[in-house]
């Protein structure tokens, strides 16, 4: 039961941080599909900083600056060149997927992966079987938890909802949503690139081209089935991780009467099976409101 | 007539700035950007046959980016091309496998049928999700990508595997002489004969027919079209087949094509690519021709560029989506001050 419960935190926090940053554009009004392409990047420089320098922060940091210069890019495009979000989203991510592939290839000469010598520290062997958590996954809950507050209690999280939900309101109290959503997005291109970080950094230590297999757009659907609430896009993805450890159990148990590929698609099909439940549950996108996408 | 003028100019305006982007991104990861642009332009467009490499990549390109229009055009963001078009590989394939002993011609017309049929039913499920529950097909179309790639991997190495095959890359058996309808340079009439086919029939849907008309309103105006009594969910569930058809002929002509056999991961940045080129083309079918062969010279040039020129192939993947991230915007340059004057 603890290796359950650690190997899906494991999984499924890399996934939260990354829905972190999605509640934050998605209250403020953007649909952010480049959330995949950020968590790459993330994962990318952290591995890469911490092998070039040696230091474990050096690449926290690193993850952290590309992923909100990213975001920050988005944020040009979305809101002074007024692009279609799902589009632009879509090319930052396409951006990320292509230029981790050509750092990698600039800075090592080939497509292989990369490996760093250090992680992100871990809470040790003194915590059993729990030893094998690290400071990212210790302080998730913290997170989600400052989320929620700075969401709901605070002014600027309730004038953020604002701006994502009634625009016209929000700019008639003086909120300007505009400026808003650059803090919601670069706020969120902080904790993608933690996101990212964890990815590469937490487990093996390894980036690999193209290594988030739709990890960024699972979390994405995490915020759509946690009703863009932190505590809920963070059970949604607690619920992803879960099914991934099934599949994988599931192929240890019963050896190759379960096909490798089929149980990798048990988490593609669980997103599926979450944003319907989430329109089921909620309504999700009505038939009569698809010019109210186009941003 | 401007206001084409207006669009055309606008679109390349954006695949400009997003060249500047990527040029820029180039020099920071210590590439030189004049090297890697001018090896790009020879490998799409100057090199030996290069002509011939571009139009093997922008038919089955341009048959795609048709099914993006149609949906688009609709209001639906059918993003799944790239697992609509695996499907559509695999029905050709699986056609090829069943039918041994049967008359060429009829395997070759049962292949491109069954590609179709493939194509049509994976943009199904997300289509109906979409109108009936109203599940974002978005992400539902995303997700089937992903799961049409594993299908595919289980597809090449387990029912269909070609057991005298290497290690490296899983494929199928190669498909009989008879049945391909072009050698392995891509081109041929057959492929010219059905792009052009379909081109012309979508052009017709969307432009002179009523159901075209009537999508194109629902994409900008739904509510008006339902008080004008046309059933949306059938008009959106046709434009979701449709999209997924054209994408499941376009993953058919590849198998029975220049490909030769279904490979596992074949063609893995079509779906991306086919969006483009009609996002490019403003979802108009007949810009999509131009911008197809484009975009064609840039996908031969992705191949081009690791072995010839020796540069990482990723670069046309930059180029791409640099492209993607500008071209739908709408703030500029309408706004410039000697239009606005003139209005």
């Amino acid at each position: 039961m603890i290796d359950l419960i650690v190997a899906v935190l494991r999984t499924a926090t890399p996934m939260i941080y990354v829905a972190m940053a999605g509640v934050l554009a998605q209250r403020a009004g953007i649909w952010n599909l480049g959330l995949e392409g950020l968590m790459i990047t993330g994962a990318c420089a952290g591995v890469v900083l911490t092998e070039q320098t040696g230091s474990v922060a050096a690449g926290l940091a690193g993850a952290v600056v590309f992923s909100v210069i990213l975001s920050a890019l988005l944020w040009l495009v979305i809101e002074k060149l007024r692009a279609n979000p799902i589009i632009a989203g879509l090319g930052l991510t396409g951006l990320g997927l292509g230029g981790t592939d050509l750092a990698v290839q600039a800075i090592y000469g080939s497509e292989g992966a990369v490996t760093a010598p250090v992680g992100i520290p871990t809470l040790g062997p003194a915590f059993g079987a729990f030893g094998l958590l690290d400071a990212l996954i210790v302080a998730m809950p913290v997170v989600v938890a400052a989320l929620w507050v700075l969401l709901r209690r605070t002014r600027f999280g309730l004038r953020l909802s604002a701006c994502g939900e009634h625009p016209f309101a929000a700019r008639s109290v003086g909120a300007d949503p505009a400026r808003m959503r650059l803090v919601a997005l670069l706020l969120g291109g902080v904790l993608a690139g933690l996101g990212g970080a964890e990815l590469s950094l937490g487990g093996l230590q390894i980036f690999s081209v193209g290594m988030t297999a739709g990890r960024g757009f699972m979390a994405f659907a995490a915020v759509i089935f946690g009703a863009a609430h932190p505590v809920g896009a963070t059970f949604a993805a607690l619920f992803f991780a879960l099914v991934e450890y099934m599949g994988i159990k599931a192929q240890l148990v019963f050896g190759e009467r379960a096909p490798r590929d089929f149980v990798l698609m048990l988490p593609y099909l669980a997103t599926i099976l979450g944003i319907w439940i989430s329109a089921r549950l909620r309504g999700g996108v009505p038939l009569s409101s698809i010019e109210m996408r186009d941003g | 007539m401007r206001a084409r003028l207006l669009t055309v100019g606008r679109a390349i305006a954006f695949v400009a700035l997003a060249l500047v982007l990527c040029g820029a991104i180039f020099e920071a990861a210590g590439f030189s950007a004049p090297d890697m642009f001018s090896a790009i332009i020879d490998g799409a467009f100057l090199s030996d046959g290069a002509l011939v490499h571009d139009l093997r990549w922008a038919c089955p390109l341009f048959v795609s980016a048709t099914g993006v229009v149609i949906a688009f055009r609709c209001g639906y963001f059918n993003v799944g091309t790239q697992g609509q078009f695996y499907l559509g590989g695999i029905g050709a394939a699986v056609a090829v496998a069943a039918l041994r002993g049967v008359p060429d011609v009829l395997v070759m017309v049962a292949a491109i049928i069954l590609g179709i049929v493939f194509g049509a039913l994976w943009a199904f499920w997300p289509g109906w999700l979409r109108i009936r529950s109203g599940t974002d097909e978005v992400i539902t179309t995303l997700m089937g990508n992903f799961i049409a790639g594993l299908l595919l991997v289980w597809v090449t190495s387990g029912p269909l595997k070609d057991p005298s095959g290497s290690g490296q890359v899983t494929a199928s058996r190669p498909v009989p002489i008879g049945v391909r309808i072009s050698t392995d340079t891509g081109v041929s009439p057959i492929i010219i004969g059905l792009t052009v086919a379909v081109g012309v029939l979508v052009w017709v849907l969307v432009n002179r027919t009523a159901f075209g008309v009537l999508g194109g309103l629902a994409g900008r105006n739904p509510v008006m079209v339902t008080w004008q009594g046309a059933r949306l969910s059938r008009l959106g569930l046709g434009a979701f087949m449709l999209s997924g058809g054209t994408a499941g002929l376009a993953g058919a002509m590849e198998v029975l094509g220049p490909d030769g056999r279904l490979v596992s991961g074949f063609s893995p940045a079509h779906g991306f690519t086919a969006v483009l080129i009609a996002l490019v083309a403003n979802l108009s079918v007949s810009g999509s021709v131009i911008v197809a062969l484009f975009f064609g010279g840039l996908a031969s040039a992705s191949l081009y560029l690791p072995v010839i020129a020796g540069l990482p192939s990723a670069a046309i993947d930059m180029v791409n989506a640099a492209i993607a991230l500008f071209i739908t915007s709408r703030a500029w340059p309408t706004r410039l001050p000697w239009l606005r004057a003139r209005r």
